[in-house]
């Protein structure tokens, strides 16, 4: 079953093409994102699919409910998690997640039950009384998780589910959102600029730049279009280069420095393969290395720049002000 | 079924509304400085130039009503603020998010808006009572009283709402507010009847849907006479309806 059909989906503000003409589709049960960087048009996608904003063109389906016919169904079944922080700091944690569990038109006598799980599943349960101004960051998060668990989505939207958050927080908030996916089945769909994030979590990433998808695929996938892992070796004893060549590609030899560089398709199996070539033909080989391309790779490729260097200032400043706000 | 789930909408957002009021109350008081001094600096002052005909009340029983009325207005018009706030926040999105409708949210808002008006009255009228003002506080005119601040709080704040998606940011939402507060207020009955106004002002305040809460408000409060009650209600009820669409049929156009 897809549980995500997205077809021409365009979004046009005055001047700028903010998403233009996506496509993808997304299977149950997967988890997927839409990487790219700051102003690459993945909050835009998702707001149409979660039916926020009305699309210029094209057309959605959620489950195989159209989102410009049955919106209201649509928000039934998603759970959203926004990238600014979405918690109320003026209410506590379990009035937090209560609110939307009213909203969501829980069953009055389901409702506590879900609300106290979804709490202990987030760990939360023993601060759900305090304010959440006195939450940290990382906490917030869990919370927003929670008051969308509550609703037992069929598809779980997080925008940037890890921005903002120190490292440790962050391997947290991963851990959990792997295992809603497993517990669960939840569809999951991720927004991200993190490199790391998207090849932690995502089963499929759709790479987006500039409105547009670039490039799409499961990460290593998308990892092996850039030609695959690149070994290094050093061996000075003769030159290795003629053996290297039926190996793989090599992208660069210097024998009289003893140096070599190939790519080759996996490189952890490539590795003891190319060592025991080596060694048939007399050479000894003094040290070798492995370097895995990265989803950063990929995205050079694609878009000819390197992630980090996307973002307009009109995000950057009401993200760094949301944060501020929070504290 | 549908029915039940926008009312159940509505009273959720004005429950959790005053429970965020619970957990910090001072701002209702530093809220109530500005009518406080409207009753005791202005009020007293205007009482004792008697330079206001107000027939057979004093000034200051006249002027209670007005400044009862005008700080539930204050409230309400700048509650288009708190939803661009929101929206920077997040917590809009996430709302919308929700299977709720639309317009539930809107009149949910406008009913929050409605509620923090009452809190804002109970501290006018603690003063008012303190200072001596006669009042007519039975329990019919109070119930009264609470349900025309309700609605008078959802009339205004429907029409901040209404302004949101042209203005957006909190800049602009400021100084909009501002510039309409006064007019609304000036240009009502709220501090002097509309008998002494020269006859062009007294089209605006006949138009002023302010003039009509704070009619109600004095009926029940200082006269006595409910004949125009009615209309003041179908007033309210009229102008909140039109807002309400407005806020409504263009809400999303906040979040753009």
């Amino acid at each position: 079953m897809k549980a995500i059909e997205v077809r021409n989906l365009s979004k046009t503000y005055s001047d700028l093409k903010a998403v233009d003409g996506i496509s993808f589709d997304v299977v149950e049960g997967e988890t997927f994102g839409l990487l790219g960087p700051n102003g690459a048009g993945k909050t835009t996608a998702i707001r149409m699919m979660l039916t926020l904003i009305k699309p210029t063109s094209g057309s959605a389906k959620v489950f195989g409910i159209d989102i410009a016919r049955s919106p209201e169904s649509v928000r039934q079944i998603s759970g959203y998690v926004p990238q600014e922080v979405s918690v109320d700091g003026e209410l506590t944690g379990y009035e937090n997640v209560l609110m939307y569990a009213r909203l969501h038109y829980i069953p009055r006598k389901e409702r506590s039950r879900r609300i106290q799980e979804a709490l202990e599943y987030m760990e939360l349960a023993d601060r759900k009384n305090d304010l959440v101004s006195t939450y940290s960051g990382g906490m917030m998060r869990r919370l927003e998780i929670a008051q969308t668990l509550v609703n037992r989505p069929k598809v779980l939207f997080l925008d940037e589910p890890s921005i903002g958050l120190d490292p440790s927080a962050k391997t947290t908030v991963w851990e959990y959102v792997v295992n809603l996916r497993e517990e669960f089945g939840t569809t999951i769909i991720v927004t991200t600029h993190d490199m790391h994030e998207a090849d932690t979590l995502c089963d499929g990433i759709a790479i987006m730049n500039r409105g547009k998808i670039v490039a799409s695929g499961s990460p290593n996938e998308l990892k092996g279009n850039v030609g695959g892992d690149v070994v290094s070796l050093v061996a000075h004893s003769a030159d290795c280069t003629p053996i290297l060549q039926k190996q793989g590609r090599v992208l660069s030899a210097k024998p009289d420095l003893g140096l070599y560089e190939l790519v080759v398709a996996e490189g952890e199996k490539a590795i003891p393969v190319i060592l025991d070539c080596l060694r048939e033909n007399g050479i000894r080989v003094e040290s070798v290395s492995l370097k895995k391309p990265t989803l950063d790779d990929v995205f050079l490729k694609y878009a000819g720049v390197r992630i980090e260097e996307g973002g307009t200032w009109r995000e950057t400043r009401r993200l760094r002000r949301t944060f501020r706000r929070l504290g | 079924m549908l029915g039940s789930r926008y009312l159940s909408t509505m009273l959720t957002l004005a429950e959790f509304e005053l429970r965020k009021l619970k957990h910090d109350f001072s701002q209702i008081g530093i809220r109530g400085v500005q009518p406080a001094l409207w009753l005791l600096v202005f009020g007293e002052t205007f009482a004792n130039l008697r330079s206001i005909p107000t027939g057979a009340f004093s000034y200051i029983q006249f002027l209670t009503p007005g400044v009862l009325t005008q700080s539930v207005m204050f409230v309400a018009i700048f509650y288009g603020i708190m939803l661009v706030w929101e929206r920077d926040l997040g917590l809009l999105n996430k709302l919308l998010s929700t299977p709720a409708p639309r317009s539930a949210i809107v009149l949910g808002k406008a009913l929050s808006a409605g509620v923090r008006g009452i809190f804002q009255a109970v501290v006018i009228f603690a003063l008012a009572l303190l200072i001596h003002v006669p009042l007519n506080v039975g329990a019919l005119e109070l119930l009264g009283v609470v349900a025309v601040i309700v609605l008078g709080g959802m009339c205004f704040s429907c029409l901040s709402m209404s302004l949101v998606p042209i203005f957006k940011t909190r800049e602009r939402m400021m100084g909009i507010g501002q510039a309409i507060t006064m007019p609304l207020f000036f240009t009502s009955n709220a501090i002097y009847p509309i008998s002494i106004m020269p006859p062009w002002l007294r089209v605006i305040a006949t138009l002023n849907p302010l003039s009509y809460v704070v009619d109600a408000m004095r009926a029940l409060l200082v006269t006595g006479d409910f004949q125009a009650i009615p209309l003041d209600i179908g007033v309210m009820l009229f102008a909140t309806a039109i807002f309400a669409s407005i806020a409504s049929a263009f809400f999303r156009r906040i979040l753009d």
